[in-house]
């Protein structure tokens, strides 16, 4: 009789203890990287509170430049806005997939802004303009570091969704899988590039 | 009492701990014992006839017990193995970035470094609860290395800089006090009685199911499963009894931390006024210390206010009642919480102009021994924090507050002065990391010219914390190339040693699973091989090429270790600093008594020549570090022991 106990017991407990287990893993992994976006974005808004300053400071310089600047300035503001969107919740892959969209579209616009400065020598021997470069291209470093933990963690969160037995545990719970932080990289051999 | 001795007590009070989890766990299985006869003889499995004592089924009812009990301890014990940072994700944490721009969460970093680097550990990453208004925090997790402090959002905006600093004071003597390994395995054993309870839940639930479905089988099955409900019944009891018990044990070791704590943190900061402010405010707060989140009553007995404001017995409370803590604090408390406007917070000139007498003051006696001072910072060590925070390059206290900038500031400071080695170090460094990193550690290299030698520590402490920040690809490339600088001028000199040291003894554990700690020891012995190593190398490191004064440096700190079999000077040539890693790797295993005595033969060969450099006091905080033992910065004109 009592031997049919412990059958109930281990049929009934094992699976619960080991889903639970799973999930919790999967849990803290997602949290982890979620966590690690935090890395990137505070970056990425140091980078839009640098922008308006570099458009202001080259305004002086090339007035006749004026679309490549407002482009800037459009792809800048598109930027920040799916970043406050995707800071909100990095787990959505929509949000992550925009910012990552303007991102791409701010990289390009920022190496047109600098393919046009290279005609403006008084520019780029402005004081503050080179102040301002050196800035960005240190917080555009911190932006690739920051990146590649945060990639690292995303990608140790999708292999744990997807091996067995946890990918069940994933399916079950809607454990929607990470996005990769990765600028597509055409664009991002574009990307203003200080040479020191 | 001191460091070494709150140490001792909360070893032996998870001693105790283990003691009363036997007791719970023996009186558990004598009541599932007696539940599952009753179940038996109900079912009529067993015959009652012949009695109800059968050996059997007591040895079956204990390995059953024995084992989910102990494996969901032990489950939940090894969940929390990560670390602090666990706890503080469980309850819905978000890491605070140091390069916030939010000024109340740039003031709690201020405030949790400054108390870091007064108290020579690494600064612990600092998670905001941003869902709690109430006012609360607390510590979590095994060591200083892998420490976290979470702050509420009411905790964040409620309180004054002084207050906070109260708080932060508090936070911090936990984990000075070993109370967040016993918080852990405290979670951890009431975790495994609750488990006991659940099952309890499941079998009614199953048999219930099982019940309708089986109904039209046959009558004789009935009994069996009336049986099994009432069996799920019983260990429900007995999982709500257990928990209930569990709870007291808990709330009690709890009760007696908190005022620990709460003595520290005046202590600490020397200013009663904080902590007790903050008391009173969450009295005043509407809100209170109140935790929403449904994780916070398993880790109530981490939280610097209760979390539920219960108003059962005050045997379950985890902490003691508001009003006490304020009068053990403030002796002229009337009992009355402000509820009106905050009191304007102090600024930062007040602050300082408050510490100023106290400072001049220590300064006209000499402070006490750096080994009393061990997990216990001065409110001299917090303003000395301040200012050397204040007095940093700012190139180089931005860099080490992100990890990519953190990896640079370290790399810099083990670029050597020799112009022709400092090539063949950045060569290396070009080789194996990237670009990027190279250009960061020259600019790190160029800006620490005007860094003080005593402010190359307590930078390292603010870089530690944000290297745990690193994914285990970044780390383990940083580690390399760490080992590489050191080693790139085939000489290894004390401050080399001592940086990769702490770094490599802080950042391991986050990084790679927890090694089971070893047997203490409680005797000095048989330690003879790792304290003559220690020694003796501390005493040739100190006296280069002098033998004489090695020899005499080395009788000093053998004079306090008489305990010690077989203690010898050992030659210069068997010493190295590789030597130095494979002792301290073996004195780690001493109970906390022991590794103050060792520590203080170590200060005592350290600085036998009465005169304490820069470089001694690094070297002396490595070694505690690897002990685990935090040193305060020395103060100008301290001495060691």
């Amino acid at each position: 009789m009592w031997i049919g106990l412990i059958v109930i017991a281990l049929v009934v407990l094992v699976p619960i203890a080991m889903i639970a287990g799973i999930y919790n893993k999967l849990v803290t992994l997602r949290n982890r990287f979620k966590n690690a976006f935090a890395q990137i974005d505070v970056q990425l808004k140091r980078r839009y509170d640098l922008i308006p300053n570099l458009v202001e400071t080259a305004k002086g310089y090339m007035s006749h430049e004026r679309e490549t600047l407002e482009a800037v300035i459009a792809a800048r503001n598109q930027a920040q806005s799916a970043e406050q969107k995707a800071a909100a919740d990095p787990g959505n892959g929509d949000a992550m997939r925009s910012l990552l969209g303007a991102e791409g579209a701010l990289t390009g616009a920022m190496g047109r802004l600098f393919a046009v400065m290279e005609s403006y020598p008084d520019l780029k021997a402005n004081q503050n303009m080179m102040a301002v470069q050196e800035e960005l291209s240190s917080t555009e470093n911190k932006v690739a570091f920051a990146r590649q933990a945060y990639n690292d963690s995303v990608t140790s969160y999708n292999d744990a969704r997807e091996q067995f037995p946890s990918n069940m545990v994933a399916g079950m719970f809607n454990f929607a899988p990470g996005e990769l932080f990765q600028i597509e990289l055409a664009e991002e051999r574009e990307a203003p590039k200080v040479s020191f | 009492m001191n460091f070494f001795e709150h140490q001792e007590v909360a070893r032996r009070n998870t001693g105790r701990l283990v003691v009363l989890f036997v007791l719970a766990i023996i009186g558990i299985v004598a009541l599932v014992y007696v539940a599952t006869t009753f179940a038996l003889a109900y079912a009529g499995a067993l015959d009652v006839e012949t009695g109800i004592w059968r050996g059997d089924i007591l040895l079956y009812t204990a390995l059953g017990v024995i084992a989910v009990v102990l494996g969901s301890s032990a489950y939940k014990i090894a969940s929390l193995s990560e670390g602090g940072k666990v706890v503080a994700e469980m309850l819905g944490g978000q890491l605070i970035d140091p390069g916030t721009a939010d000024l109340d969460q740039r003031r709690v970093l201020n405030v949790v470094e400054e108390m870091a680097i007064a108290s020579g550990t690494p600064v612990p990453k600092v998670y905001f609860l941003a869902d709690e208004a109430g006012i609360n925090a607390f510590a979590a997790g095994h060591s200083p290395s892998d420490a976290v402090i979470g702050v509420t959002r009411g905790c964040v905006e409620q309180l004054s800089r002084d207050e906070l600093q109260g708080v932060i004071a508090h936070e911090f003597s936990h984990i000075f006090n070993g109370d967040m390994r016993l918080n852990i395995r405290l979670m951890g054993v009431i975790h495994g009685i609750i488990v006991l309870g659940l099952i309890g839940y499941f079998l009614m639930r199953s048999s219930v199911y099982s019940g309708s479905g089986r109904r039209r089988g046959g009558n004789d099955k009935g009994g069996g499963v009336l049986a099994i409900l009432a069996f799920g019944l019983a260990l429900i009891v007995i999982g709500y009894v257990g928990t209930f018990f569990g709870n007291l044990i808990k709330a009690g070791v709890s009760r007696q931390r908190e005022y620990l704590a709460d003595a520290s943190a005046v202590q600490f900061t020397r200013n009663p006024d904080g902590i007790a402010g903050a008391l009173k405010k969450i009295g005043g707060w509407k809100s209170g210390s109140k935790m929403r989140s449904p994780q916070a009553a398993e880790v109530s007995h981490m939280l610097f206010g209760a979390g539920s404001r219960s108003r059962l017995s005050g045997l379950f409370a985890t902490h003691p009642p508001l009003d006490d803590r304020v009068r053990r604090i403030d002796k002229t408390f009337d009992g009355e919480f402000e509820t009106g406007p905050p009191p304007r917070p102090r600024s930062d000139e007040e602050l300082a102009a408050a510490f100023a007498p106290s400072t001049a003051a220590a300064a006209e006696e000499p402070a006490p021994p750096a080994l009393d001072m061990v997990g216990a910072p001065s409110p001299e060590h917090v303003a000395y924090a301040h200012e050397l925070v204040e007095g940093l390059p700012a190139p180089l206290l931005n860099g080490a507050r992100e990890p990519f900038g953190a990896c640079a500031v370290i790399y810099a400071l083990l670029l050597d002065d020799d112009k022709a080695i400092r090539t063949q170090q950045l060569d290396l460094l070009g080789k194996n990391a990237d670009e990027h990193v190279l250009f960061e550690t020259r600019r790190m290299k160029m800006a620490s010219e005007e860094l003080v030698r005593a402010a190359r520590l307590p930078l390292v402490d603010i870089a530690l914390g944000s290297l745990r920040g690193l994914s285990p690809r970044q780390y383990a490339a940083f580690r390399d190339n760490v080992t590489a600088l050191v080693r790139a001028d085939s000489k290894i000199d004390a401050f080399e040693w001592a940086l990769q040291h702490l770094v490599l003894h802080h950042l391991e554990p986050n990084f790679t699973p927890r090694k089971r700690r070893v047997a203490q020891y409680y005797t000095l012995r048989h330690q003879g091989v790792p304290c003559s190593e220690l020694l003796s190398t501390l005493a040739h490191v100190g006296h280069h090429g002098d033998p004489e004064a090695a020899r005499e440096a080395f009788e000093r700190g053998a004079r306090i270790l008489t305990e010690v079999d077989d203690l010898r000077l050992l030659a210069r040539e068997e010493c190295g600093l590789s030597t130095l890693d494979r002792s301290l790797e073996a004195l780690t295993a001493l109970s906390a008594p022991l590794k103050r005595q060792v520590l203080t033969a170590a200060a005592e060969v350290i600085c036998a020549d009465r005169e304490i450099t820069v470089l001694e006091g690094e070297l002396f905080r490595a070694v505690a570090d690897s002990l685990d033992c935090p040193v305060p910065p020395l103060l100008p004109g301290q001495p060691l022991a």
